[in-house]
């Protein structure tokens, strides 16, 4: 146990003397967190749209003006001389909403008028959204000139429960919180361990009498540190600048905090053990850490829309548990009863990259 | 820049492109790099990112039990959005449910549904979402309303005899209902993968152009010989050029393959010219080759060019509207897509695959790109005089 942390003591060391690195380590993940989890929402806000009002009737600007009321989307006049695609083919909007001739009048004679909405598809997501929010205040506007009373016999009380406010912020906030830990602790790592291949100080730790379990936790441990130092600093911004809070019981998220912090801190070791070669070894991280753990998680698009072929994948995928668990702890609150299995999952596999790294270290004594 | 072109194509730097192209043919696993890996991640990035929102588990209390309640369920599970995934027997245990993530959706239908519908009476019904993912909430909620609404008039006509007797004079001042008919340009299939794989060809053309380049400056300093080059008569937008040349033709085939991945892995339909394309993509090409000089120019070996690579591409990749529309992003962020390369080839690409737009519909993206270029071309040459000083 001393010599642990003893050796925890001399990593901690010289991360500390590299103290840009360690700048860089605690402060882009906070960039990382204000920038990505803003920029990659999929709803859209004041989505662009323009209108050809054909009609030019007080029942046609009414129409309109229902359409300007919404938060979601941008009106704008289409002039009635150009088409309606010319609008769409420029990019100055995604959707053109055709009021044709006659509206007014088919309205006051009460009977059904059409309207076209064109929307532009190349976005499959987003066209779907702009035409589901056009229907809805289609509806919305139906009601309100039929006077309430042609409320159909049904009605749906729909209540959003999590996120009623629908923010993209809160939900893509704790993906980038695990996306940030899954990168740059496990990067730091991997660099410290392959240069102690690369330069051979692993020598000086073979004929020590330090153990190699005792080296490789002395190792992990000083990376947990940084690890959850980054944790604590990312987590004040969920809680402020995010407005998170624990949703519900705190402690399932704090058992697998520490053991992510092992996992990943393992991940690096593991890769810096297995290829002692330090520009190999920041690719292979940045491939694991981040290409994997950001596509193949759930942070931006759900697993269950990966095709079963490659769906498997996401099972091995470390980070994809954690950010299960952190939303469940800052949105859902469902607890012990519905992450336990998870925070199991998280510990096995950093045992599994501890036990990989344990044998890489020895295959690299037997080439040394 | 005269003086650039006119010394375009003395033989010295013939001979510079000619030790270039040496170097390439020595280093085959560059060539095999530049081009497998990004035929790979293209499948995979585009087969696998998809926002689609179908099969939500739904599930059920149904406190009334009729033959109403069951038509209403059955019509919303009947959909490919939703499927049922299990009844509940009290509203408390369908929250548990949502709350662990066992179902994504709930609905509540009350005991006197069947009744009230019976009586002419309105009724509700609770829908619970996990809005925790507001895209998925918000496109989920739009499928059960327009369920809900498509059940309500399918209600109405039936009923319709019936309800015309009694409030024949009401019906009078009825007014007239506006029926929206969306139409979906361009994709009217709604292939989520092609606005993806199309914005993600960007993303791989700077990303792999930067890295290259950047691995190939550094090479030349790391092994020392970069001082022989500058030694020699020939300057230094000779030596960058010959350097640039080799990688942008290796770049522009690697291109290829994408494109032909696209049109037959993928099936996106060319509706505009690919010449057009083509020229884009040969602009962002050079514009990644620039920025990953420009890198390279600030870093004294591979590893740390490769970590400064590391901080730079996630914010340009994701602040480029290529996996998601820019008008989701906030407000303040949006006006800085005019200066990210990704941004504007995807636009380019989107426009000549999908739109069947023109040079008329897309020269602003076309400008972009031909500044962002020039810019970082110009700076990577300054810089790499500049680099020993």
């Amino acid at each position: 146990m001393r010599r642990i942390r003893a050796q925890a003591r001399k990593e901690l060391t010289q991360i500390i003397r590299d103290w840009r690195t360690l700048a860089l380590a605690l402060v882009l993940p906070l960039i990382l967190l204000v920038l990505l989890s803003t920029a990659l929402s999929l709803t859209v806000n004041e989505l662009p749209i323009v209108v050809q009002d054909f009609d030019g009737s007080s029942a046609s600007r009414n129409f309109i003006d229902t359409f300007r009321a919404s938060i979601t989307l941008h009106v704008a006049i289409w002039p009635v001389d150009k088409t309606a695609e010319e609008a769409l083919a420029s990019n100055t909007a995604r959707a053109v909403l055709i009021i044709p001739f006659h509206f007014g009048r088919n309205m006051a004679r009460g009977a059904s008028s059409p309207v076209q909405f064109l929307v532009d598809a190349s976005d499959a997501n987003t066209a779907k959204l702009a035409s589901g929010y056009a229907s809805q205040i289609t509806s919305a506007y139906n009601q309100q000139t039929a006077g309430g009373a042609e409320a159909g016999p049904v009605q749906a009380a729909m209540r959003l429960w999590f996120n009623p406010g629908l923010s993209a912020k809160k939900y893509y906030g704790p993906g980038i919180f695990v996306l940030g830990i899954s990168m740059f602790p496990p990067l730091l790592a991997a660099l410290a361990m392959a240069k102690e291949g690369e330069q051979k100080t692993i020598l000086q730790v073979y004929v020590s009498s330090i153990s190699a379990h005792e080296f490789l936790l002395g190792k992990i441990l000083a990376f947990m540190d940084v690890a959850l130092a980054e944790c604590l600093v990312m987590s004040l911004f969920l809680f402020t600048y995010f407005g998170l809070g624990f949703a519900g019981d705190p402690t399932p998220v704090l058992v697998a905090t520490v053991l992510y912090a092992f996992c990943v801190a393992s991940f690096g070791t593991m890769v810096g053990a297995t290829i002692p070669n330090q520009a190999a070894a920041l690719q292979v991280v940045a491939f694991g850490g981040f290409l994997l753990v950001f596509l193949l998680s759930g942070l931006m698009f759900p697993v269950q829309n990966i095709p079963v072929g490659l769906r498997w994948i996401s099972t091995f995928i470390w980070g994809r548990y954690y950010i299960e668990v952190v939303r469940d702890a800052l949105l859902q609150g469902g607890g012990w009863p519905a992450v336990w299995y998870k925070v199991l999952i998280i510990g096995a596999i950093g045992a599994l990259f501890y036990g990989i790294a344990w044998f890489g270290m020895r295959r690299m004594q037997v080439k040394a | 820049m005269r003086e650039l072109f006119k010394n375009l194509f003395n033989y010295r730097l013939r001979a510079l492109i000619k030790k270039e192209f040496t170097e390439i043919r020595h280093d085959r696993r560059l060539i095999f790099t530049l081009i497998f890996p990004p035929v790979v991640q293209l499948m995979l990035l585009g087969f696998a990112l998809s926002a689609a929102v179908s099969n939500l588990r739904l599930g059920e209390v149904d406190d009334s039990r009729t033959p109403e309640s069951r038509e209403l369920i059955a019509i919303l599970t009947e959909s490919k959005s939703f499927r049922l995934a299990g009844y509940y027997s009290s509203v408390t245990e369908l929250g548990n449910a949502v709350s662990q993530s066992s179902v994504d959706a709930g609905m509540v239908v009350p005991y006197d549904y069947a009744r009230d519908l019976a009586r002419d009476r309105s009724t509700t019904v609770q829908f619970l979402l996990n809005a925790m993912n507001a895209n998925t909430a918000t496109i989920g909620q739009g499928y059960a309303e327009g369920a809900i609404q498509n059940y309500d008039s399918g209600l109405r006509q039936q009923g319709v005899h019936v309800r015309v007797q009694q409030i024949a004079g009401s019906d009078l001042v009825r007014r007239g209902q506006v029926q929206l008919q969306p139409a979906f340009l361009y994709n009217p299939g709604l292939v989520d993968s092609w606005f993806i794989v199309t914005g993600v060809l960007g993303l791989l053309l700077i990303l792999n152009s930067s890295l290259v380049s950047s691995a190939a400056m550094v090479r030349e300093r790391e092994a020392g010989t970069i001082e022989q080059l500058l030694m020699s008569p020939a300057t230094t937008s000779e030596i960058i050029i010959a350097k640039i040349t080799p990688l942008f033709l290796l770049l522009f085939v690697m291109m290829f393959v994408s494109i032909g991945v696209l049109r037959l892995a993928f099936g996106v339909p060319f509706h505009g010219s690919v010449l057009l394309l083509l020229l884009g993509g040969a602009l962002c090409i050079l514009s990644g080759i620039s920025v990953g000089t420009v890198i390279a120019t600030f870093s004294k070996s591979a590893q740390q060019a490769q970590l400064t690579s590391f901080f730079v591409n996630p914010p340009l990749s994701s602040l480029s509207g290529a996996l998601n529309p820019v008008e989701a992003m906030p407000k303040w962020l949006q006006p800085l897509t005019v200066l990210n390369p990704i941004h504007h080839f995807a636009t380019i690409a989107r426009g000549c695959t999908l739109k069947g737009s023109g040079f008329m519909e897309l020269w602003p993206n076309f400008l972009g790109l031909t500044i962002f270029a020039l810019v970082f071309v110009s700076l990577s040459i300054w810089r790499f005089r500049k680099q020993f000083s």
